[in-house]
């Protein structure tokens, strides 16, 4: 962030956000606000996680070469939202941090869920699709070694990320409408979410096992042949 | 004299999620009635009778939401009538009503927010956050049409040389499959070309610049002000404690005082603002041109 310029200040506050701020708007925001307000901790929540890792970014000294491949990945995951039915944009986010790291995962997924979000609809949802999507693509990135190895656990994995979102998108729905997390209204949430799940593995099966090996292989070559 | 669209993003957006924050975050009925009908005023402002089909959406989405709860929460004690030995009650009913003012008065506001907001104003507040998280983005919105060309372009040469057939749906998928990775190839390869041509022409070396520029002149001021103050009185009234209304067991609330009273005219107000100046600019537009 720009207007940070104090190397101590920036270090401090990485280290605060995660450990203390996030905990304790989580723990002080559930005694203070009744059940019905645990949508605004969970906003708070997601804003700040986000926040952090714009900030991260920015400290790092990343290469112009990977920002660049960041946003092509970004593009094409765009892009992919337009297919109909399949959305291989889970895939190419768990691609993305397998070969390129957490961080670029993390930010390839973000970045894709918020500027696909302004042809398809902002709205408070942003930011946990941004956050879901977030997470899917680091995780990819912190198991990348057992996943480039092994096809069956990149298809667990695949499978897991499908699931996963919709359950993490369905809590938000229901914190939305009905101001508290009751248990009933969720199941029937997954359950009448459940076309776009299967849809969701599905279609990160799919793609996955259609597009990981030749992206691997593409990596590899503009690695030989760039010196990345 | 500018648009309500034309406005410092800045401001702009920081009004926006005071409009949505008060909707989502209080369950106060009145202040429910306000940001719906608020939304569609403004949105109707802005568009006219264009898009009746998203309002035939909304308004569908908005009976879905407000039959869904007294069909699966049966609290409340006034039974209106019973269903498949459900009772069915009126506070339920209310209570789903009120949701769903909710959260259709939020989607007409984030539909005029997702108008106003376009990519450029985007990346205006995201370069004073994050300028590489800027670049990004703007080269990711660049890419898009881009890949839209090029995959066109592959698809027209492999039909020309007879490899794409779409006879039946293997043969398809594999094209299609074929076209994606030439695509894939072709973009990661012209991204480090285009990243080392930037490296080459000094990236990096300052500070990125923006090629429209958005000052913060008196009107923007006045909207970052006036929204402030406005929430400042609104999120002053609901701590008061009084401005309350309980749905279950029975249907409770106190009448506001007069902070209660001042919360809602602020929050009305509020609400209408963006309104009130686009009305006033097409205003003094109709008065200009009787002039000439």
């Amino acid at each position: 962030m720009i207007v940070i310029k104090d190397q101590r200040l920036r270090n401090i506050i990485r280290v605060a956000v995660p450990f203390i701020i996030i905990p304790t708007v989580t723990i002080l925001g559930s005694i203070a606000f009744d059940r019905k307000k645990h949508i605004i901790i969970s906003l708070a929540v997601a804003a700040l996680s986000l926040l952090l890792f714009a900030a991260g970014f920015e400290k790092k000294n990343t290469g112009t070469r990977r920002m660049v491949i960041i946003a092509v990945m970004t593009a094409l995951c765009f892009a992919g939202r337009f297919i109909p039915f399949l959305k291989p944009i889970s895939a190419l986010t768990i691609i993305s941090g397998m070969y390129l790291g957490g961080e670029a995962g993390f930010l390839v997924g973000a970045l894709s869920a918020l500027l696909s979000n302004f042809y398809f609809g902002q709205g408070p949802w942003t930011a946990f699709q941004m956050l879901a999507w977030g997470m899917i693509g680091l995780f990819a990135g912190i198991l990348s070694v057992p996943l480039r190895k092994y096809r069956t656990v990149l298809i667990i994995y695949g499978a897991a990320a499908g699931i996963a979102y919709s359950m993490i998108m369905d809590i938000w729905t229901v914190l939305w409408y009905a101001e508290g997390f009751k248990a009933d209204l969720y199941l029937a949430a997954l359950g009448t979410a459940l076309p776009y799940t299967a849809s969701y593995v599905v279609s990160n099966i799919l793609f996955l096992s259609l597009l990981a090996k030749p992206f691997g292989e593409k990596l590899g070559r503009i690695k030989i042949k760039y010196g990345v | 004299m500018r648009n309500f669209s034309e406005l410092n993003p800045i401001a702009v957006s920081i009004y926006f999620f005071c409009v949505t924050g008060i909707a989502m975050f209080s369950s106060y009925p009145p202040f429910m009635a306000a940001a719906i009908s608020g939304g569609i005023l403004f949105f109707i402002a802005r568009n006219g009778r264009k898009h009746i089909r998203s309002h035939f959406f909304f308004l569908i989405l908005f009976i879905i939401l407000a039959a869904a709860n007294p069909l699966m929460s049966h609290n409340g004690v006034t039974v209106l009538f019973v269903m498949n030995d459900n009772p069915i009650t009126l506070e339920s009913l209310l209570y789903g009503l009120n949701s769903a003012a909710m959260i259709v008065g939020v989607l007409y506001w984030f539909r005029s927010f997702t108008q106003i907001m376009t990519s450029e104003k985007l990346l205006y507040i995201t370069g004073a956050l994050s300028p590489k998280l800027s670049l990004v983005i703007s080269m990711a919105l660049r890419y898009v049409p881009l890949f839209k060309n090029q995959s066109k372009k592959i698809k027209d040469s492999q039909t020309a040389m007879g490899l794409f057939s779409d006879d039946n749906i293997i043969d398809d998928i594999r094209g299609r499959m074929r076209i994606f990775s030439i695509l894939i190839t072709w973009a990661l390869e012209n991204g480090i070309t285009t990243a080392d041509s930037m490296a080459a022409r000094g990236y990096g070396i300052c500070r990125r610049t923006q090629m429209k520029r958005f000052s913060f002149r008196k009107g923007d001021i006045l909207l970052l002000l006036s929204a402030l103050t406005l929430t400042g009185i609104t999120v002053a009234a609901l701590g008061t404690g009084k401005l309350e209304f309980k749905f279950y067991p029975a249907v409770k609330y106190s009448t506001p005082d007069i902070y209660g009273i001042f919360g809602i005219i602020a929050y009305i107000t509020l609400v209408l603002l963006p309104s009130i100046i686009e009305m006033e600019v097409g205003l003094k537009w109709k008065y200009l041109q009787l002039k000439i």
